[in-house]
């Protein structure tokens, strides 16, 4: 039987850590919560260190907690992030994507930085500024950087924040001997736009039940018993961090997967590891292609999607082709689990828009944190809950206002 | 000279309009068994050219032949090509054409009609036979945000 509005609305007779109130996904003051509890606070994975391989290298970062960043490989080749913000009349200071400049220069009144910085340029700096003024006074802002976990860079907003080991804690360990096995390279960067709220998409890669959206993951895993695929098994860690079990994938059942035997250094014969780090990070390995999803959440129902394809920087031309090739198949735009996984969640954003009145979302599938647990999202949410101080299944009993006052 | 660019160019819209309908195997009629396809788009961030899809002939059937099981963007696809440049090697034997390439989405609920995507058709055309045949078809797009995305060939 059908429901009326009051039952359609009515929490579920589930424990409230078993779903969530849609008013997470679409409302503009939870967002900017998240933003200043949560963005502003962790560590992002921002660019891989082989797209800043050499001294003087650039790459722009638009940060979750609306920062605009500029990382820069200095001379002396360390990596160091600054805001991308001309101290003097708060211009951009850098405009293309990615280049190479000894010296960053504003191109609305040529101030000057080098790569540790320091303003080293403030033209007729003295006949304006006289005794008043001086480059030191004026050097760019630093943000917290490291690099690590396979060569990426990472960066956190806040001073004071903890070390990035101590956000990753044991989550990545899993998959440390394929991260380090050999220097990575970026073969893919890409961005999707897409009007949804950041959250369902990591819930859709904190998840496997919507295998069963996809054929191509049916037909490669689920249907062959000896798969291993319903045994695969969540495993939480602190922090939100959640890591999904290795399989064995039977590439041959899907006609034309184009898979290769090519492989990835450590990683078991056409295994496939994933692990998803709070709040919008996942790194998904499978056979012979890493796969980084990180997002810009630009509004409660926008987001910028970052897609990062990686092989290894001592591949050939032929081995590179052909991590292209597989990566193809099912992660570039034209892949076919990629368009479904943000159809669905586009789908999701459509359907639980703020006022069309959702009803209570479900996360509530037990199986002893096997694959179809959604054990996954659940553990998401509660740091979500900790961090924002408002619990997901019931989050306006904390008023928003007093929350912003706190 | 006339009469085949005449044919190559009627190639190129065929095409165009073949995929559009999503008629693959009437697409693939104008395929040589040798044909390849790849498309690709240049990212500044990493300096790099991504190959999005490389398939052979026999690759592309696959394609054709599995996507009706998946989950697709129901939203049709027109393809606007303009036939740039005909160069037909000196044995008259093939031809490199050059088209710009615009992909218009409407969207299936509502019918509005949005830009999709913006690129260059980069196409090797046998001339050796009765009528032009796509040996290879190099599609390199300027756009490199497509949103969800879409499982049919540009």
């Amino acid at each position: 039987m059908s429901r009326t509005s009051a039952q359609w609305t009515q929490k579920p007779k589930l424990p409230p850590t078993h779903y969530a109130d849609p008013v997470i996904y679409s409302d503009p003051d939870i967002f900017g919560e998240e933003k200043e509890k949560i963005f502003r606070k962790v560590w992002h994975l921002a660019v891989h260190e082989s797209e800043v391989a050499n001294p003087y290298d650039y790459r722009v970062y638009q940060h979750p907690g609306g920062t605009q960043l500029v990382i820069v490989r200095g001379e002396d080749r360390k990596i160091r992030t600054f805001y991308n913000i001309c101290p003097h009349r708060g211009n951009l200071l850098v405009y293309e994507p990615a280049g190479n400049a000894k010296k960053l220069v504003c191109i609305f009144h040529q101030w000057a930085f080098n790569g540790k910085g320091d303003c080293i340029d403030i033209p007729r700096g003295e006949a304006g500024y006289q005794e008043r003024l001086c480059k030191s006074d004026v050097s760019l802002k630093e943000v917290r950087t490291e690099v690590g976990y396979g060569g990426f860079v990472w960066v956190n907003l806040d001073d004071n924040c903890g070390t990035l080991a101590e956000h990753i804690g044991p989550a990545l360990d899993y998959m440390l001997p394929e991260l380090e096995a050999e220097p990575l390279e970026t073969l893919w960067y890409y961005q999707a736009h897409l009007n949804t709220n950041f959250k369902l998409i990591h819930d859709t890669n904190s998840e496997f039940y919507h295998d069963y959206l996809h054929y191509y993951n049916r037909v490669t895993g689920m249907l062959d018993p000896k798969s291993g695929y319903f045994q695969r098994k969540y495993t939480a860690f602190p922090n939100g961090h959640a890591s999904v079990g290795s399989m064995e994938v039977k590439y041959d059942a899907y006609k034309g997967s184009g898979r290769s035997e090519l492989g990835w250094p450590q990683l078991p014969h056409k295994g496939w590891k994933l692990v998803d780090l709070f709040p919008c990070i996942t790194f998904n390995l499978r056979t012979s292609v890493l796969r980084i999803d990180s997002y810009i959440p630009l509004a409660p129902d926008h987001v910028i999607l970052e897609f990062r394809i990686l092989g290894l920087k001592s591949d050939s031309a032929g081995q590179r082709r052909q991590r292209e090739k597989d990566a193809a198949v099912i992660w570039s735009p034209f892949g076919r689990n990629l368009h479904e996984d943000l159809l669905a969640s586009s789908g999701q954003g459509a359907a639980m828009a703020q006022g069309s009145e959702p009803m209570y979302v479900l996360q509530a599938r037990e199986e002893d944190h096997t694959i179809h647990d959604e054990v996954g999202m659940r553990h998401y949410l509660a740091e979500w809950s900790r961090r924002m101080g408002r619990s997901a299944s019931n989050p306006l009993a904390v008023p928003l206002a007093r929350a912003h006052a706190a | 000279m006339n009469a085949n660019r005449t044919q190559v160019e009627e190639l190129v819209y065929d095409t165009c309009m073949l995929l559009d309908a999503r008629d693959f195997k009437g697409f693939l009629g104008h395929c040589d068994q040798q044909f390849e396809y790849r498309l690709s788009a240049y990212s500044p961030e990493i300096k790099r050219e991504m190959t999005w899809l490389d398939h052979d002939r026999a690759e592309m059937e696959d394609l054709f032949q599995t996507l009706p099981k998946h989950n697709t963007d129901p939203s049709p696809l027109t393809r606007n090509a303009v036939v740039y440049k005909v160069t037909v090697e000196e044995t008259g034997k093939r031809a490199s054409v050059v088209s710009a390439l615009q992909v218009f989405k409407t969207a299936v609920n509502g019918g509005v009609t949005q830009l999709f995507a913006i690129g260059k058709y980069f196409d090797t055309v046998a001339l050796d036979g009765d009528a032009p045949r796509l040996l290879a078809r190099h599609v390199k797009l300027d756009t490199r945000d497509l949103g969800w995305g879409h499982h049919i060939p540009f």
